[in-house]
Parts: C-alpha cells; structure tokens; sequence
C-alpha cells in the first residue's frame, strides 16, 4: 500500500505520541474513578485538576470555569439549551447551526468573514424586545481557515447588553486565544483538533451567569455534566493543551511556508482554481479550494486514490458529500459541491514532529489536482 | 462451484487483472458484496461505490435515523473488510427527480411503475456509470444474476445460469453502449454458491435476507409514498361495475392497479354465478377519477403497444416476429408475434392467448424464441386494452 500522504488535520489531528504515553501511564495507575472518596478516586480527581489547570493556561481563564464534555457539540448544545434567542453567522459550523436551531443569522462577505454592519444593525432591531440574547460566532473557519474579528464582534454585542458565545474548535492550536484580553462570555473547544483523543470537549463559561445542565445524574462538572468522568479523555486533553503551551511563540510559520508553496503550485498549474477567503486573514495551515468543474466528490475519491487524504469540509457521517453551507454564504453557491479542504498541521510544533510532508508531495499533489 | 479463472474470463478485460481498476456498485446486500469480493480475489483493484438515494429515516419517518439506513454501513463495513476504498455518491437529488417523481406521477396516470428500471437506466447506468469512468475504471461491475456474452462479435445479454434469480426483466433498458462497459460477474453463479462465498470470505452480509420491493417504500406500502410525493392530487372517487352502477367509493386511483382482485372494498355480487362473482379492477378512469370492476373475462387482452424500446439485437430487416415476452418479473413468459418500428421505437405484441391483468406502466421484456436465455429488448407498455375498453359508460 502506498504511504498515505494525510492533509486533513482540521477533521482531526493524529494523537500526539507524549500524549499516548501520558495516556499509557494513566491507565496504569489502575481503576480511576474520580468520584470515588478513596485513594484511586483523589487519584483520578488529581489528574482531572492537572489537565484543568493546563487548559486553563493555554487560553489564560481560571481552571474553574472549565466543563468537561463529551465533545464540543455537546459543550455547544449545553450552552444553546440555556438559551431562546441566538444570532448566528451563516458560516457556523453544524454543531452551532443546528443546536441553535437560530434564524437570526449575520451574513458574510465573499472573503467568508462575518458583516460587522450587519451583526450591528440586527442587534439594534433584535435588543428591543430586551430578551436575554446570545451571539455566536466561530473564531476560525473550519472549511476556509478564515480567522473572524472576534473582538469586533465581542465589543458589538457588549454594547447591545448580548452575551457571547465563541466556537473555538479551529482556533485551538492555530490562533492565540487569550481570555484576559476579550471579553468572551462562553468558549467551546475540542481536544482531538490539537492531539488529544476524540471524545472530549469543553465548555469555557463565565460563572456570573447561571447555566442549567443538560444532563442530569452523580453531579460531576459542578453539577453541569454528570457522568463519570473520562479520565483518559480529559487527560489527553491535558497533555496536548501543555504540548501546545510549552512550544514557542509565533510557530505557525513553518506551516505557512509549506501552505503557501501548495498554493503557489496549484495556481500555476491550474489557474482556474478558486481559492476561498484567500484575500481574508486565514490560519496558517487551510486551504478551502475548487475547479469550476470538477464535483468535490470525485476530486475527494481521485485523490484518495493517489494516497492524499482530504476533505471536502461537509461529509456527514454517511460519507455522503453535501454541498457547501459555508461556500454558498459566501456567494460562489455555483462552487457549493465542488469545495475541498487541504489542512495542514495547525501549528509548527506538530508539523514538526511528524515530518511527513514534503515539498515533493505536494508538487505530486498539484500535478493530481491539474489533472483531475 | 465456480472457480477464479471463469470470473476473470467473464470480466472480459484484456491482459492482467492487477492492471485493470474495477469499480463495483455496491448496494450493502449479499450479491454486490461477493461481486466485490470476488472481484478482490480475481486480483483487480476494486473500488466500491454506493448511492445515497433518498434520507432513509424521512422515509421510514424515523427520528433521528441516520440519512443513510443500515444498508450504506454493511457496504462499507464489507469493503473495509476486503481492503478497497469505498466511496458514497449522494444522488438524492437525482433520484428524486428521475425516479420517485416519475414513480408518482405514473401510479396518478393509472399505471403501475417498476422504480427499478427508471433507476438501472438513469442513476445506476448513467450517473453513477459516468462516475466509475471519471475514476479511470475499466468496467463498471454490479451484483445482477445476469450474463453479458460476446457472440459472433455482438455484445449480447442472457438469462443468469440461476433461473430462479434471473434479473433480466430489470435489465432490459441496458443500451449497447452501457454494455461494453458494465460486467455481471454474478450471472454465472446460483444464488446459493453466492452466500457460500459469503461466508468463505467471512462477510457480515453472508445471512442478509434479500431486498423485497421497492427500496424507498417501507413495507410496500406504495401509496402512502406516492401521498406522501404528490399531496393534494388524490381525490375520493367511486367504484363503479361494467354497467356503470356504483358500488362503493375509494380514497383515490393509485390504491389500485389492473387485475387486482384482493382488498378492492365491495363484495361479490348476488344473482350471478360463481366464475363471475369475483370481481377483478379491470380499468383505472383518471379523468372521471373511477376505479372500474368486473369479472375476470374483462381482463383479457390480446395485443399491447411498447414504447421507447431498448434492442440489443442487430436492427433485422424483419420487422415482424415471433418472440417470447415477460410482461412481470415474476411471470413465465409468453408467446406472441412482435410488429417493430425501429425508427420510431415502438412495437405492437399481439398474443397467441389472451393475457389477464396487463397494467399500462410495466415493461414488456422479449426474448429469443429459439433460445430463451437469449435477451433480444423491451420497452414500456403504454396501451393494453383489454373488454373494459369496448364499454361505455353513460352513467358514470
């Protein structure tokens, strides 16, 4: 079989070895069960407050303010049940669109970031009728890495008395995300989008406003997630949040070079290729792209063929290809089915520790893309 | 038991194996699994494909149920097992335009569709066909009892070596040009070799019981689907006897199809003699919106017209002969005298014995008279006259 060639980190990223070894020790340290009052359960409730206190100082908010859930959609739907008014943007992820279930949605522009003008003058017209409001808005695109102005945002909805809400699921490890300096009422992330295991999330919150859980039972998570905790979840959590912390600062850059090498080939291969938000500020690792007219699924099946592993950026768990919600947002609907996602590793750091990507395969890889 | 060089020799495609890229239309069900499978063994690189055709838990009204059915899973999980890449083709779309929109507006004609057909020949043989090509397949193979032999130069098709599985009826719209590219490897094997090599390749679909019906009507239930397609457009109406009297009222035409006997809502009638009592659907009145009743004799007919027919033979320059003709999937086939309109498609069968319950909408599939195996075409039955025509119904 030939080496697969993966270029799809913002789906999920490969757990990080010190992770797996962190991970390994743990499950040594026997039957953890951090509600017991016994030796194994301070055990357990030890390394739950180990990676709290990680997490807390990759993004800078007190470890308390932490809830540990299965996943971000679920930190997502938790938040969404406390609420009856939510403005969205039009490129939110599913977990947001859905659980939201919000028509109040803020438009983009052909950059793929959210109209400013618009959020402003929909709050104005909303903010009369005074019901508690939250806005939600992605701090990065999933599909187009596009980075949205969070502060904006945050300040806009500050001044209508709304609350804030941010979907941070492709912001972790790609962007600096720093509590102390925005004024963010709700954060959701997930572990597996930086080298955790799939299967943890969280719920950053502000602990002046009172939330109701949404899963009932031993009151684990101060009583706003029950069930027993996911030891292992939470500590891979941990660990890759403190991989990320101890690297260096301004480690994107490796990933952008190699980024921006793939995009210069393919636009001298194939110069009718659209490349989405590419005027936009972008993370350093994205590239959302389309050929008029090449369907996105038959470019996804081709090049898994050829060993490159990438996304169309809106499979739903069938496998089945949709089209695009956040390629039609952004005016190209014609191009809606034909997206695809090339994601590199989000940071320097884990580009670096896995090696694999070679200038020569993504010259390999512009060459399957000019002739798909 | 079949053996690994008679499936290479089936496929027809030139030199080695390896060299050939096989796509493989994969429906999650027992036959496309071991197609699949036996392809693997043969030694081409096989790629699976499965269409999503319709969300599966709207279907089933289901909440929550996933868009794809279990059926999209046992596919995948079947090419994981046999280590090829498995692709889903969303063509709910299509589907829904070509097949389930045609599907209802056939039964509000009066006609009985066969979905299946409308889906071999427009989304299995032409989209997902296009896509196997696009992948740089050499063929395009699917899990049909079918064969496709090469005779004196001519691509030809014929019955599968299993009779009781024989899927030709649901074939007969494959043109000549489809044909060079689509493989039946199945089409030399009994349905019972099939799940013995199931088992020998350890898939999980080796028990799975075969698909009954249509796929995207839960438990036959055909007219709540078409209810379901075209609200609105079903009226109540009246069932009325060959001299115009009503007997009862309906909940709409498409409850109905031509020679059904069961379910119909009114009795027999008194006063006449048993042969008679029973009473048959003999006609469907869409512009009255009259279901119309009577004995059995009312059924007969004697000649059909067939349009839009697919031939797989060499345009003959006779225009008139003898055939054996499928007018149901599961019927014996017949004998009639066939009158052909290359140019224009169209065929006139007359009977050599009077047929009973010919439904409009349903194809009429011919085959060689010398050699039964042998599949010579068909088409769509677009006129089937039977006595209810010679009727008139002042009253009704």
């Amino acid at each position: 079989m030939k080496k697969k060639i993966y270029l799809d980190y913002n789906a999920t990223v490969p757990l990080l070895k010190e992770v797996k070894n962190s991970l390994i020790d743990c499950m040594d340290v026997g039957p953890l069960n951090a509600s017991s009052i016994h030796y194994y359960g301070r055990k357990g409730k030890e390394i739950i407050d180990i990676a709290r206190t990680n997490i807390g100082e990759l993004i800078k908010t007190n470890k308390n303010n932490i809830i540990f859930t299965g996943s971000a959609t679920e930190a997502i739907n938790l938040l969404f049940s406390n609420f009856d008014t939510i403005v969205v943007s039009s490129i939110e992820h599913l977990a947001v669109l859905s659980s939201s279930k919000s028509d109040h949605i803020i438009s983009v522009n052909k950059d793929g970031i959210v109209n400013l003008n618009f959020l402003e003058f929909y709050l104005k017209k909303l903010t009369n009728n005074s019901k508690k409001i939250l806005v939600s808005v992605m701090w990065v695109n999933n599909e187009t890495g596009v980075i949205q102005p969070i502060e904006d945002v945050v300040e806009i909805a500050k001044n209508h008395g709304c609350l804030v809400h941010c979907d941070a699921a492709q912001a972790l490890g790609k962007v600096k995300i720093n509590l102390e300096e925005i004024e963010l009422d709700f954060l959701t992330i997930s572990g597996h989008k930086i080298g955790a295991p799939t299967g943890i999330g969280a719920l950053i919150y502000n602990d002046k406003i009172h939330l109701k859980p949404q899963i009932l039972g031993g009151g684990q998570e101060q009583g706003m997630r029950a069930g027993t905790e996911n030891i292992l979840g939470i500590k891979g959590f941990g660990e890759a949040a403190k991989f990320i912390n101890n690297a260096t600062e301004n480690n994107y850059s490796e990933v952008k070079s190699l980024r921006n090498y793939f995009e210069d080939k393919i636009k001298t291969l194939s110069p009718e290729t659209i490349i989405f938000g590419e005027k936009a500020n972008r993370v350093a690792n994205t590239i959302l792209m389309a050929l008029p007219k090449i369907p996105g699924d038959l470019a996804l099946m081709k090049l898994d063929l050829e060993s490159f592993s990438v996304s169309s950026g809106s499979a739903c768990s069938s496998g089945k290809v949709s089209k695009s919600h956040v390629v039609s947002a952004m005016g190209y609907d014609n191009l809606a089915t034909n997206s695809v996602r090339f994601s590199f590793p989000p940071n320097d750091a884990i580009l670096n520790l896995e090696n694999l990507i070679t200038k020569k395969e993504l010259d390999r890889l512009a060459r399957c893309w000019s002739n798909l | 038991m079949i053996n690994i060089n008679q499936i290479i020799k089936e496929m027809d495609l030139e030199g080695d194996p390896s060299k050939h890229r096989v796509v493989v239309a994969m429906s999650g069900g027992v036959d496309s699994s071991v197609t699949a499978a036996l392809l693997v063994e043969a030694g081409y690189e096989v790629v699976g494909l499965t269409m999503q055709l319709y969300d599966y838990g709207k279907a089933l009204q289901k909440k929550g149920a996933c868009c794809a059915g279990s059926d999209i899973n046992d596919a995948r999980l079947v090419s994981s097992k046999l280590g090829i890449p498995h692709y889903v083709l969303n063509y709910e779309s299509i589907f829904q335009d070509q097949v389930m929109n045609d599907f209802a507006d056939s039964y509000l004609r009066g006609e009985t569709p066969i979905p299946c057909v409308r889906c071999n020949q427009t989304v299995k043989f032409t989209d997902m066909f296009d896509r196997a090509k696009n992948l740089g397949a050499s063929a395009m193979a699917t899990g049909h009892y079918i064969r496709r032999k090469t005779k004196k130069g001519h691509l030809s098709l014929y019955t599968g070596v299993d009779p009781s599985k024989d899927q030709s009826y649901f074939l007969f719209a494959t043109t000549k040009n489809q044909l060079e590219f689509v493989r039946f490897p199945l089409g030399l094997l009994t349905k019972d070799e099939t799940r013995s090599i199931a088992k020998r390749h350890g898939l999980n679909v080796a028990n799975k019981p075969d698909s009954q019906d249509i796929c995207f009507v839960p438990e036959g239930k055909y007219a709540e689907v078409v209810r379901k397609l075209r609200p609105g457009s079903i009226e109540p109406g009246n069932i009325i006897d060959v001299n115009g009297n009503v007997l009862g009222k309906h909940n709409g035409v498409i409850d109905f199809t031509i020679g059904q006997r069961k379910g119909i809502g009114v009795g027999g009638r008194k006063g006449v003699d048993d042969n008679n009592s029973i009473l048959y659907v003999i006609a469907l009145d869409t512009q009255k919106n009259n279901v119309i009743v009577g004995p059995k004799n009312f059924l007969s007919c004697n000649k059909i017209k067939i349009s839009d027919c697919n031939w797989l033979i060499d345009l003959i320059n006779e225009t008139e002969f003898r055939v054996l003709v499928k007018l149901r999937n599961s019927s014996q086939p017949v004998i009639g005298t066939i009158e052909v309109n290359f140019d224009k498609n169209l065929a006139y069968l007359t009977f050599d014995k009077p047929q009973f319950g010919v439904s409009t909408g349903q194809a009429a599939v011919f085959y060689n008279i010398k050699e039964s195996s042998h599949i010579l075409g068909g088409g769509w039955i677009t006129e089937a006259p039977n006595k209810s025509a010679d009727i008139q119904f002042y009253n009704a």
